[in-house]
């Protein structure tokens, strides 16, 4: 059974897939929406593959009251190359579509989550270190704290609701569409 | 089972990704539904404007002898901001900082009278407000992004445009004619000398938009009367303005009586288009640096009305097509036809001259006088989106309402007290907006708290909407309520923040940058102001403290780097007598000797945080 290919329509989802994982580089991946009385809109701080959008000098700004450290692009070194390994992620997906061997595609889901994962942790090791490592010089004290990836945090008057974006979706939609041939080609 | 699988999973990512793409979440419109409610509301439901929600109308109403310009919000009557044009403002710092201190050219005043808005097509389009000062002899500009005035010109020659500013179709001009006539230069020369040496200059003033500059383009040395007010024409008669004028008499003393003996005085008619058309024929004199047109050795352009004694107002009808005076001690108005003089003019029926410019007879122009029974001193008119006007009546205390096609009276309302001008929504644009109309009321009256024997003006809300106008509000008002225009709030587009400027050579825009440099005895500090502290040399081991010596000239360059809502920081400088304002993302300067010798310190006086407080640093001045 290892070795039979994959059927064209397998194929055909696989390579949905990677484009689908292409397309989310131009998407958030993740986000954070700050609440308050006096900022009703809100304020964001919206992740891409490469880059920070949003109101980022001003959440600085309220920042360096508790301590924490300003976030640019700069700090985080993943911006740099994150789109490389989302694009060739992309493009192992593509080949296995052409190649329709289940074997590379255990290997492309393995890797998937593997990376998935690394993800999730890398993004929380960021939350854990920018909410705990605070100036002991800062003017207002808080406790040290860890938002959390997808939900509501309050601290003092400011509600923070974090967020998967339009990219995460994508690419989770691109797992389903690759997991897909383990049912359909079994 | 196995084929069913894939395509309902095939679907499901469908939905998701057809939700993240195109699902709307936004919160669906309910404003319609309000809007149609208006039947059937009581006097304070009209005018009540609920937190959350804003008023249908900006109000910039000039503050006369306070210099100030005020702004309220229609209907609700709130008085939103109040804006320094001609007068020092330490709440803003207006005065004190580099740019509006040279503005301000040394005065401390300004008789505000009357605010224009900037025009297109002979629309308000909320880009500038015009002001001028009667007081000394001014013209200023306001930019309406930022409520800031940007250029304040002296008007040479001038003393007192009071009937200015009024406003062409397309800003082409600004025409300032003077109240005081004075010798030209405003130089000395005996009263005796009256009817010879001196002039009521009107100057046409230009505005140059990308620059945000004034300029006077030329002036007509006109006869030595009292020019009150004016009004540019519209569509048909859009080359042409209008302006009453009074003490034809040429008196010298006691005006009261003197300067109301002759029966008719007049309303001076003349072509813009035709007179700068003779300022490029080299038609002029160079006089005082200003291309001035003596009228009785240059003929053209322009003509005199003759008009019941002292004239006040002056309205050009939403049309264009008529001018309607008020005679303030002849209880009538008078409708002239644009057409009827444009004729007349062709047809060169004149009834001789004064001072060399044509006398058009009165029968030639004039289409109707207009006497309401017992309505006394008629004094500014008003017009809806119908062309019905309005006008005030100083005496009788009240606004009538008249149709100026027949002249019939349609409707009267009383209001407390001696109403000067009046402002209808967009009243006097080629499209009125009808809806509302506010007296302002020169004198008071009992109506409010007692605050001693000076009583508060006030401004007075008419409902033009039912079949009877109606008074829904009153307001009292910050002195000196004279005139007012009323612009659709959408129309103004304001910015929350400055953007930032690379160019300018003043501005840092990060902490590093922050510097201090010694020329000579010149003290420049490159400094910026954030949420809660100045930082005015990084490098420093007290990064918010300036030091000089006695003697040095100061000058403080302060960038607002808190580019966010409404994070405004001032600077002051104890016991120095300075306050300026950076407003977010602006760059501001103050200049000024450190001639006193100690210890000052500096300190935000615009509240920024919970840390305001705590915004301070030191100006440490060296014997």
């Amino acid at each position: 059974m290892a070795g039979k290919k994959l059927s064209i329509l397998s194929s055909g989802l696989i390579a949905g897939a990677a484009v689908l994982i292409g397309s989310s580089l131009f998407f958030p991946w993740w986000g954070m929406e700050f609440f308050a009385p006096q900022y009703p809109e809100g304020l964001n701080i919206i992740v891409y593959p490469d880059k920070l959008e949003g109101e980022i000098d001003i959440v600085n700004g309220l920042n360096h009251y508790i301590g924490m450290k300003g976030f640019s692009e700069e700090n985080f070194p993943e911006l740099t190359y994150l789109k490389y390994l989302i694009g060739g992620l992309a493009l192992l997906t593509l080949i296995t579509a052409v190649l329709r061997r289940k074997k590379v595609l255990y290997f492309l889901i393995g890797l998937f989550s593997i990376g998935g994962l690394l993800g999730v942790w890398d993004l929380r090791r960021w939350l854990h270190d920018f909410g705990t490592d605070l100036s002991p010089t800062a003017p207002i004290k808080v406790d040290p704290f860890v938002p959390p990836i997808i939900g509501e945090n309050t601290l003092a008057n400011f509600i923070t609701n974090s967020y998967l974006g339009t990219g995460s979706f994508l690419v989770l939609a691109a797992f389903i569409l690759i997991l897909i041939p383990l049912w359909k080609d079994r | 089972m196995k084929k069913w699988i894939p395509i309902a999973t095939g679907l499901a990512t469908g939905l998701l990704a057809a939700t993240v793409f195109f699902a709307d979440f936004s919160p669906g419109d309910r404003n319609e539904a309000i809007a149609e409610s208006s039947k059937n509301k009581t006097n304070a439901e009209k005018v009540y404007v609920p937190f959350g929600e804003k008023d249908e109308y900006y109000l910039f109403a000039s503050g006369g002898h306070s210099g100030q310009m005020f702004i309220y919000g229609v209907p609700s009557m709130r008085h939103i901001r109040t804006v320094p044009v001609f007068s020092p403002d330490s709440a803003t710092g207006y005065g004190f900082d580099k740019h509006s201190k040279e503005m301000m050219g040394g005065f401390t005043w300004g008789d505000l009278h009357h605010p224009a808005f900037s025009e297109t097509n002979g629309d308000y389009d909320g880009k500038y407000m015009f002001a001028t000062d009667v007081g000394n002899s001014r013209a200023a500009v306001m930019n309406l992004e930022t409520f800031t005035v940007k250029d304040i010109i002296d008007v040479p020659n001038t003393s007192g445009p009071h009937c200015a500013a009024f406003v062409t179709e397309n800003t082409e001009y600004m025409f300032l004619p003077t109240r005081f006539a004075v010798p030209i230069g405003r130089e000395y020369a005996p009263l005796d000398d009256y009817s010879e040496k001196y002039r009521g200059v009107m100057s046409a003033v230009t505005f140059d938009e990308k620059k945000e500059k004034l300029n006077i383009a030329y002036q007509v040395a006109l006869p030595p009367w009292s020019y009150d007010l004016s009004d540019a024409g519209k569509k048909v008669s859009k080359d042409w303005a209008v302006m009453t004028t009074y003490n034809t008499e040429e008196a010298t003393t006691n005006l009261e009586i003197n300067a109301s003996q002759a029966d008719r005085d007049f309303i001076v008619l003349f072509n813009w288009k035709e007179l700068e058309q003779m300022v490029k024929d080299g038609k002029y004199d160079e006089v005082t640096g200003q291309k001035m047109i003596f009228p009785e050795k240059h003929k053209g352009g322009m003509y005199l009305v003759p008009v019941a004694k002292s004239p006040h107002g002056v309205d050009v009808t939403p049309d264009g097509k008529h001018f309607i005076a008020s005679g303030k001690l002849a209880p009538s108005m008078t409708v002239f036809s644009f057409e009827k003089a444009f004729k007349a003019i062709e047809n060169k029926e004149f009834a001789g001259e004064r001072n060399g410019i044509p006398i058009i007879k009165y029968e030639s122009v004039m289409e109707k006088e207009v006497n309401p029974e017992n309505a006394l001193g008629p004094l500014h008119t008003q017009f809806d989106e119908q062309g019905m006007a309005y006008t005030t009546m100083f005496i009788s205390s009240e606004i009538v309402k008249w149709d100026p096609k027949t002249g019939e009276t349609l409707d009267r309302v009383p209001v407390q007290y001696s109403p000067g001008h009046s402002v209808a929504a967009e009243g006097d644009t080629v499209a009125p907006d009808g809806k509302y109309l506010i007296a302002l009321n020169k004198i008071a009256k009992d109506s409010y708290l007692s605050v001693g024997p000076s009583h508060p003006e006030s401004m007075q809300l008419i409902d033009l909407r039912g079949d009877k106008m109606e008074v829904i509000q009153s307001a009292p008002v910050n002195p000196e309520p004279h005139y007012a225009q009323m612009i659709k709030a959408d129309k103004i587009k304001t910015i929350t923040v400055y953007p930032k400027d690379e160019k300018n050579p003043d501005a840092v825009y990060s902490q590093e940058e922050t510097r201090i440099e010694r020329k000579g005895n010149e003290v420049h500090v490159y400094g910026i102001a954030m949420r809660s502290k100045f930082i005015f040399d990084a490098k420093a081991e007290r990064p918010d403290q300036i030091e000089v010596k006695k003697g040095d000239k100061v000058f403080i360059h302060l960038t607002n780097i808190d580019f966010d809502q409404d994070i405004t920081h001032g600077f002051a400088i104890n016991g120095y007598d300075l306050n300026i304002e950076v407003q977010p993302g602006q760059t501001n300067t103050v200049e000024f000797t450190a001639d006193k010798a100690g210890t000052f310190p500096i300190y935000c006086t615009n509240f920024c945080s919970a840390l305001h407080q705590e915004m301070t640093g030191y100006f440490l001045v060296k014997p």
